[in-house]
């Protein structure tokens, strides 16, 4: 059972500001205030320095940096793939930030974008991108707005241009305003969009770090990700592994929703008890509820039972040994009296929609399991039909482009094979008074 | 470095060039990987999740159209695991295909019926209302599509941009309501549609000058060469055994020739082949005579006759050997060498090209017939147009050997009429037209379907025709004629 770094022991969330340091300070957007707080040294740290871009490749390697947008991979190693020398290269900020329940994103842009932008540029300047852009979801009109004027700013300050900082070194940034694909936040099919085609994965190999956007080496990173990364220059790899666990380093942000008294992005060290989290920062439950379940990391995490909460702290490893997985850090708190069939047809209702169809055993699959799901919640299911669901999930994994497939799979698996008795009742009554029209 | 890498699989050793995929090699080897978005000559999409292997070392199942071939892997296409996966990815296609087979044009030659007998044998578990999609489009003079019957593999996609370039079809919509179809106001136009239902795996594509008129079972094919152009591609011809009527043309691979497609044009190059299209026996001045008493007629009128007197126009749509044989027996009767002269349609572009194969050179064997000629010291006068150099040598007998595809020549009324005015006009072809009725003599000959022989496409590849039966039992190839004419005229001297 992983144990938690006592470190945390009657230490509050509020101590574990990095990503939320601007959290209450007034005008927190503005280059002013960012500056004040830091803001850009490290920026400058590097290019007056002189680092070289290994330096600081090898900085965030030493970091523990993972990868926040879910899927969790050594953001130094992906930097490192990057092939050396000379040749276009492109950096890529996937802010198609899309998962239910996430809104971490979306909270950094609010608090102040040229986080994000800073780390982007020694990104870029690691890997020898001279180009990046921002692909932001169609619907984030303010966080659209927010990384222009942060962009126009940075321009206007000299951070961005032929020659930042005067230092010789020239980086261009742009945002590309997606359509509200869930799957554009897949980072091929974020490259097949943001080139103008329909947004679908493309296969692999080859890799993108090797040839992706309009054929050449290109990074895509998630904007959490990247907006930790000044921070972690200022303050040292070292700094950054306080937090967390020997595999899961850093902080976090964790959006939580569901009927929990106190909802919202919060930051805390990875390793963190989850059900600390919901009990004590979050106020647990409206009206004393009791919790049935928790999808830990946005709608792809396998569901978690409220015994297996108990226990769980909130790391890729922890996450990974229970059979679920961090993702992207969205805590969907499910309470005693929402049933676990509704939540299935809800999510499956979801991916069904969101199969951009291209592999057969998802764009089949998918279609499928919402029959299966919605059948059962409108009475019409028989029983061995769970059985059913987990099966056919089962057939829809690790055979596709991309990993979409797997997320559907994950809660079409997980939810029937560790609520089964909820789906018995549905089979007893045939007729629900659940049941949706 | 080697540029060659040995794999096996299932066992099997089998070395393929550096940079081939786990598909290229299973091919190589012959073991079959059950595929429908792969296709070899399209770009690789791997979307379909068909050709799944095993291979050793890999936690998770491969597809082997995309995986690239390395020294010493194993590959497993046959265990459990790869079979389940199999029939689990048949199960995935199907679940939304209306399995309506009995009314699918494609019955007999689909591959999910394929599939099913080789890799699949299951039990649907499928239970739930289907996804139903826009059905019997029309989406050009030469194609239906089903939408539903479709399984997206997306090989007609990439045949757009890819072979055609025309990119007129997209795969819209997404999940499992992806639906293939043709961009708003855009219409397949293009001379290489039926390609399209061809490489369609499924009943998607079907052909509208096929579909509905015969059950593919009833079809026997024969490997042979297309006449239509001077490209010569390489095809099966499709005739229903029972009934010898001929029902179409699809591309046979040839890299050296053809790739893996045809042109439209040459699927039409089964019509002229049935009875109902083409002459059925000789007709001298209008009346029907048996094949002796024509022959007899030839021979009593070149008989005697000095070489120069014997005018002998030809087309080149027939094989070397009908030429050989025509101009050894004709030598022999006339002592001489007649005078030759070959037929161009006045129209003709004969270096026109397409781009992928269609040549404006529709005879498919001019540089066959120029070799003959040259190998009999033949200078032929051209005759494109302008006749007068035929009629200016005022011959006694003029031996017309008439195009077999008329399409090839648009003018072809007015050069008849103009070849039926000479003396002693003899057709050796099957022209229904108003203008063959003109001449003194016509004599059916046998189509390319109906002999063996060869034709010499546009880049010097010698290419055999295979002989089916002839439709008309009394009919037979020219130099059969002029053999039969040698010995009439020897025997009558």
């Amino acid at each position: 059972m992983p144990v938690m770094n006592s470190a945390y022991n009657g230490r509050q969330p509020n101590e574990f500001k990095v990503l939320t340091e601007l959290e209450g300070i007034p005008n927190s957007r503005s280059l002013e205030v960012y500056k004040k707080h830091g803001g850009y040294a490290a920026l400058e740290k590097i290019l007056k320095g002189k680092m070289s871009q290994e330096e600081v490749i090898n900085i965030v390697k030493a970091s523990g940096l993972r990868g926040r947008g879910g899927a969790g991979f050594p953001t130094g190693m992906k930097w490192g793939f990057v092939p050396k020398g000379e040749g276009e290269k492109y950096l890529i900020t996937n802010f198609d930030e899309g998962e239910p329940g996430t809104y971490k994103d979306r909270y950094i842009a609010e608090l102040n974008a040229h986080m994000l932008i800073e780390g982007k540029l020694i990104a870029a300047y690691a890997i020898g991108a001279s180009k990046s852009y921002i692909y932001l979801r169609g619907e984030f009109y303010d966080e659209i707005a927010w990384c222009e004027q942060a962009i126009k700013e940075a321009y206007a300050a000299g951070y961005l241009g032929d020659n930042v900082m005067g230092t010789g070194f020239k980086h261009h940034m742009d945002v590309y305003i997606g359509a509200g694909a869930y799957i554009c936040g897949e980072e091929t099919g974020l490259i097949s969009s943001l080139e103008g085609k329909k947004g679908q994965p493309k296969l692999k190999p080859p890799f993108p770090a090797v040839k992706g956007y309009l054929g050449k080496p290109t990074i895509v990173n998630n904007v959490e990700t990247l907006a930790v990364v000044p921070w972690i220059i200022r303050n040292g790899a070292e700094a950054y592994k306080k937090f967390g666990t020997e595999k899961s380093a850093g902080t976090k942000l964790f959006n939580i929703s569901g009927p929990v008294v106190r909802p919202g992005c919060y930051e805390l060290p990875l390793g963190y008890p989850l059900k600390r989290f919901i009990y004590e920062d979050c106020g647990g439950l409206i009206g004393g509820k009791k919790l049935k379940a928790v999808i830990p990391g946005g709608a792809s995490a396998p569901v978690l039972t409220a015994a297996e909460v108990e226990t769980m702290t909130m790391d890729y490893e922890a996450f990974a040994a229970a059979g679920s997985m961090l993702g992207s850090g969205a805590v969907i708190v499910i309470p005693e009296d929402v049933s676990m069939v509704e939540v299935l047809e809800n999510l499956m209702h979801f991916f069904k929609d969101e199969s951009c169809g291209q592999c057969t055993p998802c764009r089949e699959g998918t279609g499928w399991l919402l029959k299966m799901s919605r059948g059962i919640l409108q009475g019409e299911g028989q029983p061995g039909d769970e059985k059913k669901i987990a099966e056919v999930a089962g057939k829809m994994m690790g055979r596709t482009i991309c990993t979409f497939s797997d997320a559907a799979a994950g809660p079409a698996r997980s939810i029937p094979q560790k609520f089964a008795h909820e789906f018995l009742e549905y089979y007893k009554k045939k007729s629900s008074a659940h049941g949706q029209g | 470095m080697s540029n060659q890498v040995t794999l096996s699989i299932n066992n099997q050793s089998v070395t393929v060039p550096a940079g081939s995929t786990i598909m290229d090699a299973a091919q190589k080897a012959g073991v079959s990987v059950p595929h429908f978005c792969w296709h070899p000559g399209l770009s690789i999409a791997g979307v379909c999740r068909f050709c799944m292997v095993k291979v050793e070392g890999m936690p998770k199942l491969q597809i082997a159209c995309n995986t690239p071939a390395s020294e010493g892997m194993k590959v497993d296409t046959v265990s459990d695991e790869v079979k389940e996966t199999h029939k689990w990815a048949l199960e995935f296609h199907l679940i939304n295909h209306p399995l309506d087979c009995p009314i699918c044009d494609q019955a007999g030659e689909c591959e999910l019926q394929n599939y099913y007998m080789k890799v699949g044998k299951y039990q649907s578990q499928m239970e739930d209302q289907k996804v139903l999609k826009p059905k019997a489009l029309d989406v050009g003079d030469t194609l239906v599509l089903d939408t539903e019957r479709c399984i997206l593999c997306s090989r007609c996609v990439r045949f757009e941009d890819e072979v055609t370039k025309t990119s007129t079809l997209g795969i819209f919509n997404r999940g499992d309501q992806a639906t293939i179809g043709t961009y708003p106001d855009r219409k397949i136009k293009h001379n290489y549609s039926y390609n399209l239902a061809d490489i369609c795996p499924v009943g998607a594509f079907t052909a509208k000058d096929f579909r509905f008129k015969c059950r593919v079972w009833f079809l026997k094919e024969t490997k042979t060469v297309c006449p239509g152009c001077s490209t010569g591609c390489n095809v099966n011809l499709f005739q229903n055994s029972n009934q010898r009527e001929y029902y179409r043309l699809k591309p046979r691979h040839n890299a050296d020739v053809n790739g893996h497609w045809m042109c439209d044009t040459g699927r039409t190059m089964y019509e002229h082949l049935n009875a109902s299209a083409r002459l059925a026996s000789p007709l001298l001045s209008g009346q029907s005579i048996s094949s002796a008493a024509a022959l007899q007629a030839v021979a009593d009128a070149v008989k005697g006759l000095s070489a120069d007197k014997v005018a002998l126009v030809l087309t080149a749509q027939y094989t070397n050997e009908e030429y050989a044989g025509v101009l050894s027996s004709l030598k022999t009767v006339l002592k001489g060498t007649p005078k030759v002269f070959v037929w161009r349609d006045e129209s003709e572009k004969a270096d026109d090209f397409d781009g992928i194969l269609f040549r404006g050179d529709r005879n498919p064997n001019t540089r066959g017939m120029m070799d003959v000629l040259k190998e009999h010291a033949i200078q032929p006068t051209m005759l494109k147009g302008d006749f007068s150099a035929l009629a200016g040598t005022s011959p006694e007998v003029t031996v017309v050997m008439g195009p077999e595809i008329e399409a090839g020549y648009p003018n072809l009324q007015k050069a008849l009429s103009r070849f039926s005015e000479m003396k002693k006009a003899v057709y050796f072809g099957n022209s229904l037209t108003d203008a063959a009725k003109k001449f003194w003599l016509r004599v059916p000959v046998k189509t390319f379907a109906e002999k063996s022989g060869t034709f010499v496409n546009f880049n010097g590849v010698a290419q055999k025709l295979k002989a089916n039966p002839p439709v008309f039992t009394n009919v037979k190839a020219v130099d059969e004629y002029f053999a039969e004419v040698g010995k009439l005229a020897h025997t009558a001297g």
